[in-house]
């Protein structure tokens, strides 16, 4: 049986097979990664790359050279930004937003652009460097996470609050206001304060009105006056007198 | 610190989340994060009726997340020396307990 079989697979001695089924075979260019041929196979484990083992390994010594990483040119346009702002606007808030819908962020833009709010996004890492670079380096602790900025050239800390209570997920964290940074319950409290005209008013009434009380005094009939001058003459020596007594 | 997992955040079985913290502290990173994922559309969106209050303070005190579930239990979490994956994790737990049928109806 076996001399008759390798008679039809092999007619001549040495010889491949005349007929070889191809049926099964894939071919060249095919979808899947098709599998090497065995010796392909031996001849790449064999002559795989071996990178060399360093002699210390990675994280034993400090690096020599300190590597000084240099800023990208994106990320200097965006610091030369922020440093304009910080030198034009009087208010920069930091705001904390969880979450906010693009219809939220519209409204909130609209409401706060018709007081001169203007709202900023800049990446925490940039405004994080700029700031342990500037003086104002600690509010370096308030960027965290998602913020946004809200920066205006006058410092109108009511109407902003309000526009704030309107949207749930804004949380205010803290402030710059005129070189001074405050925290949320300080803006509450700067919001609170009168306008400076108001104060100045107050103040410098404050500081006349002993002159303008001596003024309307003055200004009344000379009878008048002469009454006054004499009852206070006459009071001034009723309490000498007294006095006068009780030291002797 | 690693991602969430790809499990949403689903606050179906909680009330209410009372989140405070102070933020000129250091230690406040993961506790902000966690309010951030909780806080998002989609994570609000599982549950209408939950309130997310947030509350900025500045008296140095530790950042805490106060979880007030449907059924009454509270959840503390004292988020000064927690990551934001760990409070996660223990938060989605949980919810998890709390909402074990609700969630396999939903598979289902």
């Amino acid at each position: 049986m076996a001399a008759t079989l390798c008679g039809k697979l092999l007619p001549k001695q040495g010889w491949l097979p005349l007929i070889q089924s191809v049926r099964h075979g894939s071919k060249a260019v095919t979808r899947h990664r098709k599998p090497l041929h065995f010796l392909k196979q031996k001849l790449l484990a064999v002559t795989r790359y071996v990178p060399p083992k360093p002699v210390v390994p990675k994280g034993a010594y400090p690096a020599e050279k300190q590597q000084v990483q240099k800023d990208s040119d994106f990320v200097l346009i965006l610091k030369r930004d922020l440093k304009k702002l910080f030198q034009e606007c009087k208010m920069i808030a930091v705001v904390h937003n969880s979450n906010s819908t693009v219809e939220e962020m519209i409204n909130l833009k609209y409401k706060l652009y018709k007081h001169g709010i203007t709202v900023k996004f800049f990446p925490n890492q940039v405004m994080r460097s700029f700031l342990s670079d500037s003086v104002h380096s600690n509010m370096a602790p308030l960027i965290v996470g998602p913020t946004v900025l809200f920066v205006s050239k006058e410092p109108k800390a009511k109407e902003m609050l309000r526009t704030l209570r309107s949207s749930p997920q804004m949380t205010l964290l803290g402030a710059c206001i005129d070189d001074t940074l405050l925290s949320a319950q300080g803006v509450v409290n700067y919001s609170k304060l009168p306008s400076v005209s108001v104060v100045q008013g107050e103040l410098v009434s404050g500081l006349t009105m002993m002159t303008s009380h001596t003024a309307s005094m003055l200004q009344r009939h000379p009878a008048h006056l002469s009454a006054l001058l004499q009852q206070y003459v006459k009071q001034n020596s009723s309490e000498e007198a007294p006095k006068a007594e009780e030291a002797t | 610190m690693a991602a969430p997992t790809k499990a949403a955040v689903v606050l179906k079985a909680v009330k209410k989340i009372i989140v405070q913290f102070c933020p000129f502290e250091s230690n406040v990173r993961s506790t902000r994060e966690f309010l951030a994922l909780v806080a998002s559309e989609k994570a609000r969106s599982t549950n209408l009726n939950c309130e997310v209050i947030t509350t900025v303070k500045h008296d140095k005190s530790e950042p805490v997340v106060d979880v007030t579930f449907v059924d009454g239990e509270r959840l503390l979490l004292k988020g000064a020396k927690l990551s934001r994956s760990e409070m996660l994790s223990a938060f989605q737990s949980y919810c998890a307990a709390k909402d074990p049928l609700g969630k396999a109806g939903a598979k289902k």
